[in-house]
């Protein structure tokens, strides 16, 4: 078990303080630097499985659209039939009050954890005991499956797609509303960082090490990897789905397959952002998200209908050439880093 | 090493924010620009350039006329473009990006009801009014919008002429309504299931029945199996609407297929060139569309004269006859102009105002909007693709050709 050095502290002290201003300092790019802090948490709740454990799955999606959907239905169901806001073609329009909204906002959360924990477990419990492709594969159809199921369900607007809550009309400025949810992404990243942080290294991080690194030696060692596999991938579905709750609000709409279970954007952009800024450290997944973030913008704003193209060629660049993300090339390139930042495979195993 | 990484944290967010693009102003000297996010990359590709070149074309036409005037000011015309590479989730952010960093002031809408149905809860969060020429779902004008303006026809309309026409002539047959059997087909997107709704509202209220009622599947590229349904359904109406891949494949494999149906109805027809693309299986397919060129109307402004100017201008611009996604497009920036006009200012409520209170006629037809923001001074019309060209056959009063009915085997 190794502890928290001084420069993590550091970093994370600094980081969080540039968190705290950033919108004040850059008012007009809040939007944008609330999706940076969602991007890492997905990317980190990713690695937790992905790079610590070993398991990659493709289908952690399916929490995030889960998460997005329990929020959006559970902040509407308490005030209105949420028939009726589906429903195709109606004439009805809707209003939240101001504690409408909030009280809704508060309850969607809540059933947004819930929901997206319940679906890790009962998941997981089913597909966990697949390893290697045979997992990757299952999770992949998994995120697609649901989707599919989510685009026929009636009451939540099927492939008509589900319109959010608006922010209720007078209440506080525009900009109070992006600073409640900017917050809200910030404050999401502290607390996925620092449980993260500290489950790693514990004797669950240490478990799940042992778990990528053989499954089973690990077994035969007495431990229960069954149970810690499920209750990673619970940890990972209650980030995700909060984030998916969050993007919800911030997107306003949700279309069951752009939107909620996007596995060609958000399910593969946080395996890509974990994969670049090195998988299975705990620093990786949070520069290769805020790296991908920051190019992704650029890209859209000089590339106009090349980005795409741009964003895959620097990944194809970091993969063929930092095959170990950006943080595992600087940490070969000095091997003689003993920071914490590297719950690094080859160090775990001496 | 961590020194390394705060580097890095740090470097990677400063260079976002340095390279986005500082904010600049909407009407700066004589140039006012709107702001639009296109798809011109994903599954609305095709439709996304359409609606671009729509737009492109009305500017580049009154920027050569010498720009319109504003309280004795002349100005000129620019758009700021983004690709919202046909995501809903990428068009909101996109939205929030051209009013918050690249202060733009007057939107134009993205292609389709779903980007649509993103963008304008963030136009309404920040009063900016938004012009849109391609988001028909009937649902955007039931959330209260006040600064949501669309200049076409719901898209519940679009095909429920179609249903008209078959009980016209099975009337004129003699056949009892109650023996008619229609099928409908249509993608899983808010669109489509609108167009779906309008033909099945129709085809309750006349007691036919409804033999085939399903999704297409998501990728739009194959309706084998459903086409093998309505072989043996033998419905008398087939209903189809995929935008301009849904189109595109149904034409392809009616043919392949050697599906006969007597009445088809898709929508899309023309943005897919399925006439010239799939002649066969394309022959006498009925296509709704929010225009023609041969309807009789012609621009209070001059700007392009009646449809077939528009349709001479447009194509020696890009090559291709322009489908009427690029019309709307175009005539969406006429409705802006004539209400930069009318308001004398460039202050975003003002120009909402002006905007409400719109009354003129383009070359797509006319616009009025109701207090939903919906223009209620046009309707859809039917087009049959008779030797692959496009006949306006429904309503009557435009009608220039006869329908041909049932479709020879």
């Amino acid at each position: 078990m190794r502890d928290f050095t001084k420069n993590d502290i550091r970093l994370f002290i600094a980081l969080c303080s540039l968190g705290l201003v950033a919108p004040i300092l850059f008012p007009a790019y809040i939007n944008q630097l609330s999706f940076a802090w969602i991007f890492v948490v997905i990317a980190l709740s990713w690695d937790m499985q992905g790079g610590h454990m070993g398991y990659n799955s493709f289908g952690n999606i399916v929490f995030f659209g889960v998460g997005m959907y329990a929020a959006a239905s559970f902040q509407i169901l308490p005030f209105f039939s949420l028939g009726d806001w589906t429903e195709a073609g109606g004439v009805q329009t809707f209003e939240h009050s101001v504690s409408q909204y909030f009280s809704g906002y508060a309850l969607g959360i809540l059933f947004a954890a819930i929901a997206a924990v319940a679906t890790a477990f009962i998941f997981g419990n089913l597909i966990l005991k697949m390893r290697g492709h045979y997992f990757a594969i299952c999770t992949l159809a998994l995120g697609v499956a649901i989707g599919e199921v989510f685009a026929s369900i009636e009451i939540l607007g099927a492939g008509q797609g589900l319109s959010l809550a608006v922010w209720p009309r007078g209440f506080l400025d525009d900009t109070y509303r992006r600073l409640f949810f900017y917050y809200q992404g910030f404050l999401l990243f502290v607390l996925c960082f620092l449980s993260i942080s500290y489950i790693i290294r514990t004797r669950f991080g240490m478990t799940l090490n042992a778990i990528r690194d053989g499954e089973d030696k690990a077994e035969s060692m007495g431990l229960n990897t069954n149970f810690y596999k499920i209750s990673s991938w619970i940890l990972s579905a209650f980030f995700i789905g909060l984030c998916g709750a969050l993007v919800g609000h911030l997107v306003g709409f949700i279309d069951p397959i752009d939107v909620a279970f996007s596995g060609a954007t958000y399910g593969i952009w946080m395996i890509i952002m974990a994969i670049i800024g090195g998988k299975g450290r705990l620093w990786g997944p949070v520069i290769g998200a805020l790296f991908f973030h920051a190019f992704n913008e650029i890209f859209w704003t000089y590339f106009l209908g090349w980005q795409r193209v741009a964003l895959g060629l620097i990944i194809v660049i970091i993969v063929v050439f930092f095959p170990e993300g950006i943080l595992g090339f600087f940490q070969v390139r000095k091997k003689s880093s003993v920071s914490a930042l590297s719950t690094q495979p080859q160090q775990q195993k001496k | 090493m961590n020194k390394k990484i705060s580097k890095l944290i740090l470097g990677f967010s400063a260079l976002t924010l340095l390279l986005v693009g500082s904010a600049t102003a909407k009407v700066d000297g004589d140039i006012v620009t709107l702001g639009a996010a296109v798809s011109l990359t994903g599954k609305y590709s095709t439709n996304g350039k359409h609606t671009k070149n729509g737009y492109d074309l009305a500017v580049k036409r009154i920027n050569e006329n010498g720009g319109f005037k504003v309280k004795g000011k002349t100005y000129k015309i620019a758009v700021k473009y983004y690709d919202d590479e046909s995501t809903p989730a990428r068009a909101a952010q996109l939205a929030e990006r051209l009013i918050k960093q690249d202060g733009i002031q007057f939107m134009l809408g993205p292609y389709s009801s779903g980007l649509t149905k993103a963008m304008a809860p963030v136009t309404e969060n920040y009063k900016i009014p938004m012009i849109e020429a391609n988001g028909a779902s009937r649902s955007l004008f039931t959330k209260g919008y006040k600064y949501l303006f669309a200049i076409l026809t719901s898209a519940d309309q679009y095909l429920a002429g179609a249903v008209d026409l078959l009980a016209e002539k099975a009337k004129e047959e003699g056949r009892s309504l109650k023996t008619l059997k229609v099928a409908v087909a249509v993608e899983n997107d808010p669109f489509s299931l609108d167009v779906r709704l309008g033909a099945v509202e129709k085809v309750n209220k006349y007691k036919m029945k409804l033999v085939l009622d399903e999704k297409l599947p998501k990728s739009l590229d194959d309706m084998a199996a459903i086409l093998t349904k309505v072989r043996a359904l033998k419905p008398d109406l087939l209903i189809v609407s995929g935008h301009a891949k849904g189109a595109a494949t149904a034409a392809r494999q009616i043919d392949q297929f050697r599906v006969y149906v007597p009445m088809v109805a898709m929508t899309h027809c023309d943005s897919a060139q399925i006439e010239q693309k799939y002649p066969v299986g394309a022959e006498n397919i009925l296509c709704a569309a929010q225009w023609h060129k041969k309807l009789t109307y012609s621009d209070d402004d001059n700007l392009f004269g009646d449809g077939n100017d528009y349709v001479d201008i447009f194509t020696r611009e890009y090559g291709y006859s322009p489908p009427y996604q690029s019309a709307e497009s175009s005539t969406a920036i006429q409705v802006y102009v004539d209400a930069f006009k009318r308001a004398g200012s460039f202050n975003p409520q003002k120009v909402r105002n002006a905007i409400a209170k719109t009354k003129l006629q383009s070359f797509y037809g006319n616009v009025k909007f109701n207090q939903y923001g919906q223009n209620i001074a046009k309707p859809m019309v039917l087009l049959q693709v008779i030797n692959s060209e496009y006949n306006v056959v429904a309503p009557t009063k435009w009608a220039s050709t006869p329908l041909i009915y049932p479709r020879p085997k």
